[in-house]
């Protein structure tokens, strides 16, 4: 028997009249996950704080940019389709990111997604759950989403002279390691072929 | 009464990884903790999308030695659900089996070097010499003391036959009254008593707050166990018993992982008696890993570890995402640390066993 409350699903609709999708796995040891994608992200708060009121407790929040599809080859007098787009109408143009908050109700697994368009922006869950400051720090280091009234919206793990966005980032190794190898590599190669710098 | 912020790490005696603590005492006594992370931050979470979903079981293991099994078996479930693998039962039970044996190895560590914090060497060094006997079955039954390599998609890569069980058998049975000696030392001597009853205490209602997990929660009477409440492996035809304590101080998580490793011995007595016949392996070809989504979790030495796994149409995982245990304690040891002495701080900080490598990835 799961402990997801049979109505959760028109309680969460509740949450967010905006439009939910929602659909739940069990497994052999009958231990239940939800899944729940929010048409609107401004519509998390509510559902989050439901989901406080049923003594949930948010285990992590995990952040990335899902791959644009390949565009499908369009024949010349053909108009082409419309673009990819995620639940709610946000076109996936590789750039949207998608916020899966994963919470825990006393055993059951349940994520609460949404998607925000790139460099966007989304209302912060730690007024709500203290717990939610670290991973939204976290966010707003890798990603160059913006994470709203959070109370203490520094960086977790980068030092701060680091640009942000780090994940939307090629960044080259030599770069990385602050040439420091290269310089050292490349004077040793002159040295040996003889050459003048 | 003077004020100073005295920095503490990330490079310091008393911590084994690094970590930046900036703390602001009045006189003696702490009254602001400010914890700056990101000295280990490797990048694994991003490495992790650029290997394949075979390669990444070796990569999730050496994230964190300590609970270097839990990763690739929590992955390992992860990929499973996505694609409808069952795990066969005799697999089933040997996760659980190495499972608890790094349990036993990691919470005797951590009670150990409590042990070494308060100045008790000889009772660090004994608890070291118990917790080799693990180290030993460790190297027997997968021939390597930390990185286990127990886990693959679909089962185990390891097998216990007749000679090894009985050779595990054997040392588990000298294990438990040396176990029991030092539980009982822990409840009556004095020189750890008075060093760690009610420092570093964190009530039930802040541990709930902070979501803190394992053996920290559990040490402040929250009653909470992947194992029991979210079954996985064999648990959920094993006898768990979740020890909770009501007090919430640093003896009280050292008190819970003791009893939680001498419950892990029974637990792994339990397997080695009910281990069913059979494959340890789903399939001996690589399996074909859908599109899709799924999280797993388990109940690493330290507490709740979550995976969050994403595919789409390439070998490559989109996104593997994970939550170790240590990540959600941080915040409880600035509650912990206030208003604690400064001699007390090492002793906190051990308390909630932290991974610091686990933490940043």
């Amino acid at each position: 028997m799961s402990i997801l409350a049979d109505d959760l699903e028109q309680h969460l609709l509740a949450a967010a009249p905006a439009g939910i999708q929602f659909r739940t796995t069990t497994d052999a040891k009958s231990v239940t996950t939800g899944w729940c994608t929010l048409a609107d992200k401004e519509q998390l708060v509510t559902a989050a704080a439901l989901l406080k009121a049923l003594c949930a407790r948010l285990m992590t929040i995990t952040i990335f940019q899902p791959k644009a599809p390949p565009a499908p080859a369009v024949k010349e007098g053909e108009t082409p389709p419309p673009p990819p787009t995620f639940f709610g109408g946000l076109v996936n143009d590789g750039k949207a990111y998608e916020v899966s908050y994963h919470f825990d109700v006393d055993g059951d697994a349940l994520t609460l997604t949404i998607h925000v368009p790139g460099g966007g922006d989304v209302e912060s869950l730690t007024p709500l759950f203290r717990n939610a400051d670290w991973p939204e720090r976290e966010l707003m280091e890798i990603y160059s989403i913006k994470v709203r009234n959070h109370p203490d919206p520094r960086r977790l793990f980068l030092d701060p002279r680091i640009d942000g966005a780090v994940l939307e980032r090629l960044i080259p190794f030599s770069t990385m390691a602050n040439s420091a190898s290269t310089k050292g590599l490349w004077e040793k190669i002159m040295a040996q072929t003889g050459s003048k710098s | 009464m003077s004020n100073f912020t005295i920095p503490v790490g990330p490079l310091h005696v008393a911590l084994e990884e690094p970590m930046y603590f900036r703390i602001d005492v009045e006189g003696e006594t702490v009254k602001h903790v400010d914890i700056n992370a990101g000295h280990v931050h490797r990048g694994v979470e991003y490495l992790a999308t650029k290997r394949n979903v075979f390669q990444n079981v070796v990569l999730t293991e050496r994230i964190c030695s300590l609970c270097s099994n839990s990763h690739p078996q929590a992955y390992s479930m992860a990929i499973e659900q996505i694609a409808g693998i069952t795990v066969p039962e005799r697999a089933e039970y040997l996760r659980a089996i190495a499972d608890e044996i790094k349990r036993v190895a990691s919470n005797l560590f951590n009670t150990g070097i409590l042990a070494h914090l308060v100045g008790f060497e000889s009772l660090f060094m004994q608890m070291m010499q118990v917790r080799e006997r693990m180290q030993d079955i460790k190297e027997a039954v997968f021939g390597n003391r930390m990185d286990i390599g127990a886990n693959t998609i679909g089962g185990v890569r390891y097998d216990i036959d007749a000679p090894r069980a009985e050779f595990m058998a054997q040392q588990l049975d000298l294990m438990v009254p040396e176990v029991d000696e030092v539980i009982e030392l822990f409840k009556t001597n004095r020189s750890i008593l008075t060093r760690t009853r009610g420092v570093g205490v964190l009530t039930n209602e802040q541990a709930l707050d902070c979501a803190c997990v394992g053996p920290v929660a559990r040490a402040a009477g929250v009653s909470y166990d992947v194992r029991v409440k979210a079954p996985y492996a064999c648990y959920d035809k094993l006898e768990v018993p979740v020890h909770t304590l009501p007090d919430g101080d640093v003896w009280s998580r050292a008190m819970v992982r003791l009893l939680e490793a001498r419950t892990a011995i029974d637990l792994i007595r339990q397997c080695l008696a009910d281990l069913p016949e059979g494959p340890t392996v789903a399939t001996s070809e690589r399996p074909p890993i859908p599109a899709g989504e799924a999280i797993a979790r388990c109940e690493a030495p330290r507490g709740e570890l979550i995976y969050y796994v994403r595919m789409a149409d390439s070998p490559k995982p989109e996104r593997v995402k994970w939550r170790v245990p240590s990540f959600m304690n941080w915040d409880a040891v600035r509650i912990m640390m206030q208003d604690a002495k400064v001699a007390d701080i090492a002793i906190i900080v051990n308390s909630i066993d932290p991974c610091i490598s686990c933490t940043e990835r």
